[in-house]
């Protein structure tokens, strides 16, 4: 079977390649044996399109050793599995990125992504595989995350050679067979191959590293962007019976003179008060609090809210105002005890008049009032790492569950999502 | 009057200039989310579109009606007040002794007058709330004041995102349960080729009325087989702020799901198109597990290629392939005998033959083990010689790697 003509690809080369690495990776087996081999002599070494169906050089599958090859199949099913060309071009879009210079970039930054965690534990890092190191940056980090920070110079001159396909930044390549040629994946059939690889690493959560495990939570939940959640819950809250613009009997339409013995509501607004309560405790950064608030500021302005409506209460035992206390990043949490937002609310709910929306910005690590406060309540929830707070007194501390009463979302750094 | 016709003639250039630029042709084009919106709506479900504005929701609808030969009518929700749906009330002599009824609007009398149409429903977020609950009043219950809108009458809901939205509209999720979910987004391709001149016509699914007993069976076989071995998703309330408003998994998406299966299945529109439609009945996660279970039930069945080994035909896709293998040693696990075992050789020598040699190391391997001392070795197993010779060379592979890396080759799993 082995060794054709002359420069012909060494199918059984690459397929023990592939083997090996789905032996090491079994939970990426599926997606592995989903890629369609297409042999082509125009790519540099392999790669993959928006298809599945990963081009290969014989050059390249001859002088490369076999467990090489394995690592250089784990990569480019990567690019696949974590929809590098669908980010990419979505990356593209929103940065206004154009040009083949801005697409070996993404095809940089997504190697970055890949790179940084899917080698070692029975596979070798190809030779030549570009690192997040390479390039002076820190590793852990997603594809756009990366795309911001470097731009194209003397680290990625040697790099210049590097191309995963249009499958890894979304740009299409000559040897490419496109949408029509045979064995393509369809977008369903690549969800499904997609859906069965993080089922796998799901239901086996010990094998898999982070990286995986990571995109396996995402996979089919991308994160959404926190200030379009924020801002569609305070709206939502804002816009409810009883505050914002809504149909009211109290007064007579303007179209009732027309229609005699019709009695017509009229289109009352009312702009809502929102109480903005702020969790000073010190655990909350600085730049996070800043910019949450302005969030919340500018939404209640765009659904009618008026400035001198927006009132801002700093949670702390003391009435103090928010600038000092937000100077406190990177500060530990300080005592067991904290902050306690009950005061919080029962000073939001005493002003007058009383606030439709309660807007809380905290980071969880607090007491909630026993009973549901009336008004509607938005929680915006500064996710921490997993570091459980410490009660000397208490080793069994924990924070109260948010109540079911208020609606939450979590604020988090700038997910790029996939 | 010579005065005015410089005027006059200006106009008429114009209208010269508009009606060349109105002269468009159009192309035919599958459009899986026009195929969607088409077969929800012959399935009689209340459907909403959710898309940013201005991307060609109403270009849609119009095309639709005229491919189902109903009578469109728009209702703009937002410029309409509460009353206009739930009727207006018009106070009579004695309305302690008559009651005050409800008027409808004239668009919904002649509505039903006519029987049957398709009411399009556009702009429902940006409505105030005391709208959208008349107008969810008129989608779930077809009911317009006194007025009882006739089955021959078909209702669309558009809305846009709630990121879009300028209220923050949203479902609750009782609400959005009801709903066939399709996100409307646009094509470039075909917005840039419809602007130079040719726009897509849409070949709509035709229902076959020869497939429909098998469609209801697939259709039922497939959620029924499903939800037997996966009973938490029966009924699983949507949690978290990502996901509010959209659709979930109950008992009534379910039957809807069913009806949409099979309306798709009498249709033969592809699994995009599919898709679509489950994953706005019952959500994303939901949808996803049923369609690749979905996807098991179309590969062979392990007991008819143990049956008949010589004609095995192998599902091309790797991944698929391997699948089919492995179900076959499981099949010859579950009751070992030799024939059988002998017939799952033959198998993978087939697989050997027509595909790429790797898939067939693990269950060959498999299907090694599970020999009894008493069963020969067949001949077939000669042929596989290359498959163990791929496995040697993958295990030398492993060892280098190790020596490598400095991790001992034994700590593979």
């Amino acid at each position: 079977m082995s060794a054709g003509a002359p420069g012909a690809l060494d199918l059984d080369k690459l397929y023990t390649a592939r083997l090996h690495a789905a032996r090491v990776r079994p939970y990426l087996a599926t997606a592995l044996f989903a890629l369609h081999t297409v042999e082509s002599r125009q790519v540099p070494t392999m790669a993959v399109d928006r298809y599945w169906r990963v081009y290969v050089s014989p050059g390249f599958v001859d002088r490369t050793p076999v467990e090489e090859l394995a690592g250089v199949w784990v990569h480019e099913v990567s690019h696949l599995l974590r929809d590098h060309h669908g980010r990419g071009d979505r990356a593209a879009r929103l940065q206004g990125l154009e040009g083949p210079g801005a697409r070996l970039r993404m095809n940089i930054a997504a190697d970055c992504e890949i790179n940084d965690d899917v080698f070692g534990d029975g596979l070798v890092r190809p030779a030549g595989a570009v690192t997040p190191q390479h390039l002076g940056l820190s590793g852990g980090e997603l594809m756009e995350d990366y795309l911001r920070q470097f731009g194209l110079g003397p680290r990625t001159q040697g790099l210049v050679w590097l191309d995963c396909g249009s499958g890894a930044d979304g740009m299409d390549r000559e040897w490419d067979l496109g949408p029509d040629g045979a064995h393509g994946l369809s977008e369903q059939e690549q969800d499904a191959v997609r859906f069965r690889v993080a089922q796998g690493i799901n239901g086996r959560p010990g094998n898999a590293p982070k990286g995986w495990k990571r995109w396996a939570e995402e996979a089919f939940h991308p994160p959404q962007p926190w200030r379009e959640l924020l801002g569609a819950a305070v709206r939502s809250a804002a816009s409810g019976a009883g505050a914002g613009e809504d149909y009211s009997y109290g007064r007579p339409s303007r179209r009732s003179a027309g229609l005699p013995g019709i009695v017509l509501p009229s289109l009352r607004r009312r702009p809502p008060r929102v109480s903005v309560v702020i969790d000073t405790s010190g655990s909350v950064s600085d730049a996070e609090l800043g910019s949450a608030l302005l969030e919340v500021a500018a939404i209640a302005q765009a659904v009618g809210g008026r400035r001198d409506l927006v009132t801002v209460v700093p949670c702390d035992a003391a009435a103090r105002i928010v600038h000092p206390l937000c100077q406190g990043e990177g500060i530990a949490l300080l005592g067991g005890g904290g902050t306690d937002l009950r005061a919080g609310f029962a000073k939001a709910l005493r002003s007058g008049p009383r606030p439709d929306v309660i807007v809380v910005l905290t980071d969880g690590q607090t007491a909630w009032p026993a009973v549901r406060p009336p008004c509607r309540v938005v929680v915006g929830r500064f996710s921490r790492p997993k570091v459980p707070r410490w009660d000397e007194d208490d080793p069994y501390y924990r924070p109260d569950p948010t109540p079911p009463w208020a609606r939450v979302v979590e604020i988090g750094s700038a997910t790029a999502g996939r | 009057m010579p005065m005015d016709m410089p005027a006059v003639s200006q106009l008429d250039v114009a209208g010269d200039l508009l009606a060349l630029l109105g002269e468009t042709t159009t192309e035919p084009r599958p459009d899986n989310q026009l195929e969607a919106l088409t077969l929800a709506v012959a399935a009689d479900l209340p459907v909403l579109l959710w898309g940013e504005p201005g991307i060609g929701k109403t270009a849609a609808l119009t095309q639709l009606a005229a491919s189902l030969d109903l009578p469109l009518t728009t209702v703009i929700a937002s410029v309409h007040e509460p009353s206009d749906f739930s009727g207006l009330p018009v106070v009579g002599d004695d309305p302690a002794e008559q009651g005050v009824p409800m008027a409808p609007p004239d668009w919904a009398v002649r509505l039903v007058r006519a029987g049957r149409g398709l009411l399009f429903l556009d702009e429902l977020s940006t409505a105030p709330p005391a709208v959208q609950a008349a107008l969810l009043r008129l989608v779930l219950e077809r009911r317009i004041g006194a007025l009882q809108l006739p089955p021959g009458v078909r209702i669309v809901a558009a809305a846009n995102p709630r990121s879009s939205a300028a209220d923050g509209w949203e479902l609750s999720p009782p609400l959005a349960n009801r709903f066939v979910h399709l996100q409307w987004t646009h094509d470039h391709d075909v917005v840039v080729r419809g602007l130079g001149g040719t726009w897509p016509r849409a070949t709509l699914p035709r229902l076959d009325a020869q497939e429909l007993p098998a469609a209801v069976d697939f259709a039922r076989r497939a959620v029924c087989g499903f939800l037997t071995t996966r009973p938490p998703l029966v009924h699983r309330l949507p949690s978290g702020e990502t996901r509010r408003g959209g659709a979930w998994p109950s008992p009534r998406s379910w039957d809807m799901t069913l009806r949409l299966i099979a309306f798709a299945t009498a249709a033969g529109s592809s699994r995009e198109v599919l898709s679509m439609l489950v994953r706005g009945t019952v959500g994303d996660g939901p949808a996803l597990e049923l369609l690749a279970a979905l996807d098991r039930m179309e590969l062979p069945d392990p007991e008819a290629l143990l049956a008949d080994p010589a004609g095995a035909d192998l599902p091309e896709r790797g991944d698929q392939r391997q699948a089919v293998l492995d179900g076959i040693v499981a099949a010859v696990n579950r009751r070992p005998e030799k024939s059988r075992w002998d017939a799952a050789w033959t198998i993978m020598v087939r697989a050997l033959e027509t595909g790429a040699p790797d898939l067939v190391v693990v269950p060959a391997t498999s299907l090694a083990a599970l020999r009894r001392e008493e069963w020969d070795v067949p001949a077939a197993i000669e042929r596989l010689a290359g498959v163990v010779d791929l496995s040697r060379r993958a295990d030398r592979a492993a060892e280098r790697t190790a020596v490598r890396t400095g991790v001992p080759a034994g700590a593979r799993p």
